[in-house]
């Protein structure tokens, strides 16, 4: 019952509440504020479960976020796939990239893993500006379809809102099935104390390799949704800046926290929005807000535990201590 | 036998890898004693060039003043950086904080938010561009040496780099504030133990570091003649490859790092593109991390 | 007569040039309390160490049930029945009492992406039940939701032993699990584990307190400098000349 309710109220807010009041304030600006925030939700979604759950802090998922664009539009603008095929195919494609790049990194701990994917990001980046010939270097590629189909809708603000909305629900979905799960724990023993995690069975270095395929997939996805929504990517979209902007989202919202991945979303690409008439001040806001964030709520505005057990509460059918029934999704 | 040109580039390379070694020490010493990564170093190399450069375009003082100026305001924020991106997340002590993956990694992403906000400050109130520097300071004055051609500034980067180091395995090795900078780097609470204050001597290690931050930054500022808000992102990079190709905490094994990239850079951009060059930096970075996890200079700490 | 349950032939240990572990050779039968005591650095944690793949033999090897488990990976291990506790706790603080234990059923259970996303119901109930029936045998079904941070020092003792009960160990490898406890608390903790052995599972345990061993344990080995010196009953052990002049000679030198 709390669970149906709570699914339905989230579901009317998103798909009927929000592209209402985007439609009636009338603004294609607006909506695109709104579809970037949604691109960053399933950016800072997919780096947490990487970052927050298994505790990897990545430095470099700007780049896999580009790898999942370039390749959607080079499908797109190319082979003239439809959305509906690059979105998959981009995830894939940055998945594997994602376990070939990170495969040998993945034995480093804590700062080394960090600073070793801000080298591969810089690299995606670079090999993305310099290698003119399939990317177009520094110009970038433009023209990419939008999310259209023939004969059903044309592209639309409308149709880049719900097309964002729908996979930043699904992202949310399966990241929250795969986090709240026992599977979830199963990462975070990694994070806590990977030499006992290992010795209670748990393959380490797997779980390691898991989490980060799956946070680079919706990377993929993230880049190739950027591609079609935006129609022109450059490299200069996938720098080390957007890497530290997930980053902060992730910190402000709460490591290892889904809820507030998305509210970090929210904040550090809306409050510049709204401080827009005063002069853009945005990295300098992102900036101030990661460091008071990290000062005053270092475990973030929605720290994981609370929100862990105010999920499964909320999504799971129960925890019962009298009955002894353990978290059940 | 050997083309001049390829030779030239070595030379040139030489000089860019002491531009990078300049800022790998201020940064090795920092990561060597704490522990932590100072991601705003490069921020502190970018105030050590605008404080000359400020300076220059009111006093027009002489040179050595210019970089007294720079090595002054580097200590100062050397000292503010450790007091608000540091200094605060001392406090979290307890186990649960220690053991929570947000508060372990505190200090690298304050420090990330610090050099986030100086730099776009600095872009707010000096511009994005790059300061124009009156002739006169600029360090390029051409000296011929046989075929090859070098800059003042050439020389003045490798005598500066060889000053520092010199000057700093002397403070390390004779003085009383070096000798509980080592201890603090052995063993923090040993270090406490024994009545060293702690607080104090991390204090020092950072004004430490960063004045030599600040004055490679006026030094290359001047050389280049690129003042400019980014310019210590690519070089504070650099420097930290080559202080975890070094090995960490080797500030000798960092200044080797440092030179031999800088060359291979050099090298490669003669050979391909210029944009390529940039990526010999992360390239050596993974290898290093991959194939050599203590550095290629071993005696690192534990990364696996 | 049937094979030990765990057999170590041999077993060496080197650490650049100190030995730790010098051809270490011992059994533990099915269901048997054995104790492995020794003065300081004798290197029994090593000895866990090498049973649980923390660290590669040198040289020899390590049977547990016929299976040479000396190449295997801690988790390798773990998953074929042996668990431990270790010397200074290794409690998850940020994680709540029920999802510390739940890591152990996780190990015995598996873990998989596709199990969560595609069959998390049977998924989640199969590793819930067991973690809870742990929780029981614990005596921590009252603190279930507690965060492990908020432990009292002496139930956390108790979250660590249920953790490894989790993984349905055939062999419980004990790790000082006495040490930081009042005499009221040791004794409870003596009764608990004499439990579970009376229960059927083996059990092998470092300990200093020597009442302790003496106490619960069927046989002791002694270690010093990395040798075993001595193998037998309590009472064997205990007035056997090498193994007091062993603990005697390490006092001097302490002293």
């Amino acid at each position: 019952m709390r669970r149906s309710l709570s699914i339905l109220v989230i579901f009317i807010a998103i798909f009927v509440v929000l592209p209402g009041i985007l439609a009636v304030v009338g603004g294609g600006y607006w909506f695109r504020v709104t579809t970037t925030i949604g691109v960053f939700a399933i950016l800072t979604m997919s780096a947490n479960l990487v970052s927050g759950t298994t505790g990897l802090m990545t430095l470099g998922h700007a780049g896999f976020y580009g790898i999942g664009a370039y390749t959607a539009a080079l499908l797109a603008t190319g082979l003239h796939w439809p959305f509906y095929l690059t979105l998959p195919v981009a995830g894939a494609v940055t998945a594997c990239f994602g376990i070939l790049l990170a495969l040998p990194t993945m034995r480093l701990i804590g700062i080394y893993f960090a600073v070793a994917t801000l080298g591969l990001g810089e690299i995606i980046h670079l090999t993305l500006l310099n290698w003119v010939g399939f990317t177009r270097g520094p110009m970038g590629i433009s023209a990419i379809p939008g999310i259209a189909l023939d004969g059903l809708f044309a592209a639309s603000d409308m149709g880049n809102y719900y097309a964002v909305a729908i996979t930043a629900a699904l992202t949310a979905f399966v990241l929250g099935r795969l986090a709240h799960s026992y599977y979830g724990n199963a990462l975070r023993a990694v994070r806590e104390d990977d030499q006992c995690a290992a010795s209670m069975g748990l393959n380490v270095v797997r779980l390691k390799i898991q989490s980060f395929a799956f946070a680079c997939f919706f990377a993929g996805v993230a880049g190739a949704l950027w591609a079609h929504t935006t129609g022109y990517i450059s490299p200069g979209d996938f720098r080390f800046s957007e890497s530290i902007l997930i980053l902060a989202m992730i910190v402000v919202g709460g490591l290892g926290s889904l809820p507030g991945a998305i509210v970090g979303a929210v904040i550090l690409l809306g409050l510049p929005e709204v401080l827009r008439p005063i002069g853009d001040y945005r990295m300098i806001v992102v900036g101030a807000v990661m460091f008071l964030s990290i000062l005053f709520l270092p475990r973030g505005l929605l720290g994981e535990t609370s929100v862990l057990s105010l999920m499964r509460r909320q999504f799971g059918l129960a925890w019962d201590n009298a009955k002894q029934l353990g978290w059940r999704q | 036998m050997f083309d001049i040109f390829f030779v030239q580039q070595l030379v040139n390379g030489l000089s860019v890898g002491f531009i990078y070694a300049l800022m790998a020490i201020g940064f090795t010493l920092i990561f060597g004693v704490l522990n932590v990564v100072n991601f705003a170093h490069g921020e502190v190399y970018m105030i050590g060039a605008y404080a000359g450069w400020l300076s220059i375009t009111i006093f027009a003082p002489p040179l050595f003043v210019v970089i007294l100026v720079a090595l002054a305001i580097g200590a100062l924020a050397g000292f503010g950086l450790e007091r608000i991106a540091f200094k605060p997340f001392r406090r979290f002590r307890d186990e649960a904080s220690l053991k929570s993956k947000a508060m372990r990694e505190a200090t690298l992403l304050s420090s990330l938010a610090i050099s986030i906000i100086v730099r776009e400050l600095a872009e707010k109130i000096f511009g994005s561009n790059m300061q124009t520097i009156p002739q006169d300071y600029l360090l390029l004055t051409p000296i011929q040496i046989g075929p090859l051609s070098f800059a003042s500034g050439q020389f003045l980067i490798f005598g500066l780099s060889i000053v520092m180091l010199g000057g700093l395995q002397w403070l390390l090795k004779r003085t009383q504030v070096g000798l509980s900078i080592r201890a603090v780097a052995n063993n923090p609470m040993g270090a406490t133990y024994v009545g060293i204050n702690t607080e104090r001597t991390i204090i020092a290690t950072f004004v430490i570091g960063s004045t030599l931050g600040a004055a490679a930054g006026l030094v290359v500022g001047l050389y280049q003649g690129a003042i400019f808000p980014a310019m210590g992102f690519a070089p504070g990079i650099k420097a930290f490859v080559a202080m975890v190709m070094g090995g960490l905490s080797s500030i000798g094994g960092a200044v080797v790092c440092a030179i031999i990239l800088g060359v291979a850079e050099s090298v490669t951009t003669s050979f391909f593109a210029q944009g390529w060059g940039d990526l010999v930096a992360y390239v050596f970075l993974v290898m290093t991390l991959i194939f050599f996890p203590t550095g290629l200079f071993g005696g690192g700490r534990d990364r696996v | 007569m049937t094979t030990p349950l765990l057999d170590i032939r041999n077993a060496t240990r080197r650490f650049g040039g100190l030995l730790a572990v010098d051809d270490f050779s011992g059994v533990v039968q099915r269901g048997e309390r054995v104790g492995l005591i020794g003065p300081n650095g004798a290197g029994k944690t090593t000895v866990f160490n090498l049973i649980t793949g923390f660290f590669p033999l040198t040289s020899g090897n390590i049977l547990f049930d016929d299976t040479d488990i000396s190449q295997m990976k801690s988790f390798q291990v773990a998953r074929l029945g042996i668990a431990r506790t270790f010397q200074n706790l290794r409690v998850m603080p940020n994680l709540t009492v029920f999802d510390n234990v739940s890591i152990g059923a996780l190990g015995a259970i598996g873990h998989s992406p596709a199990k969560a996303l595609f069959n998390h119901r049977k998924y989640a109930e199969d590793i819930s039940r067991r973690t809870w029936e742990t929780l029981e045998r614990a005596g921590l079904q009252d603190e279930a939701g507690e965060l492990a941070a908020n432990l009292s020092y002496g139930k956390r003792k108790y979250l660590e032993i249920a953790r490894a009960l989790a993984l349905s160990p055939r062999l419980l490898i004990l790790d000082e699990p006495a040490a930081g406890l009042n005499d009221t608390e040791t004794a409870q903790l003596s009764d608990f584990v004499r439990k579970l052995s009376n229960e059927g599972l083996t059990l092998l345990l470092v300990e200093h307190d020597m009442a302790f061993v003496m106490n619960l344990c069927e046989r002791v080995m002694v270690m010093a400098s990395g040798r075993k010196i001595a193998d037998g009953t309590p009472q064997q052990v205990s007035s056997d000349p090498v193994v007091l002049e062993a603990y005697l000679g390490s006092e001097e030198e302490a002293a």
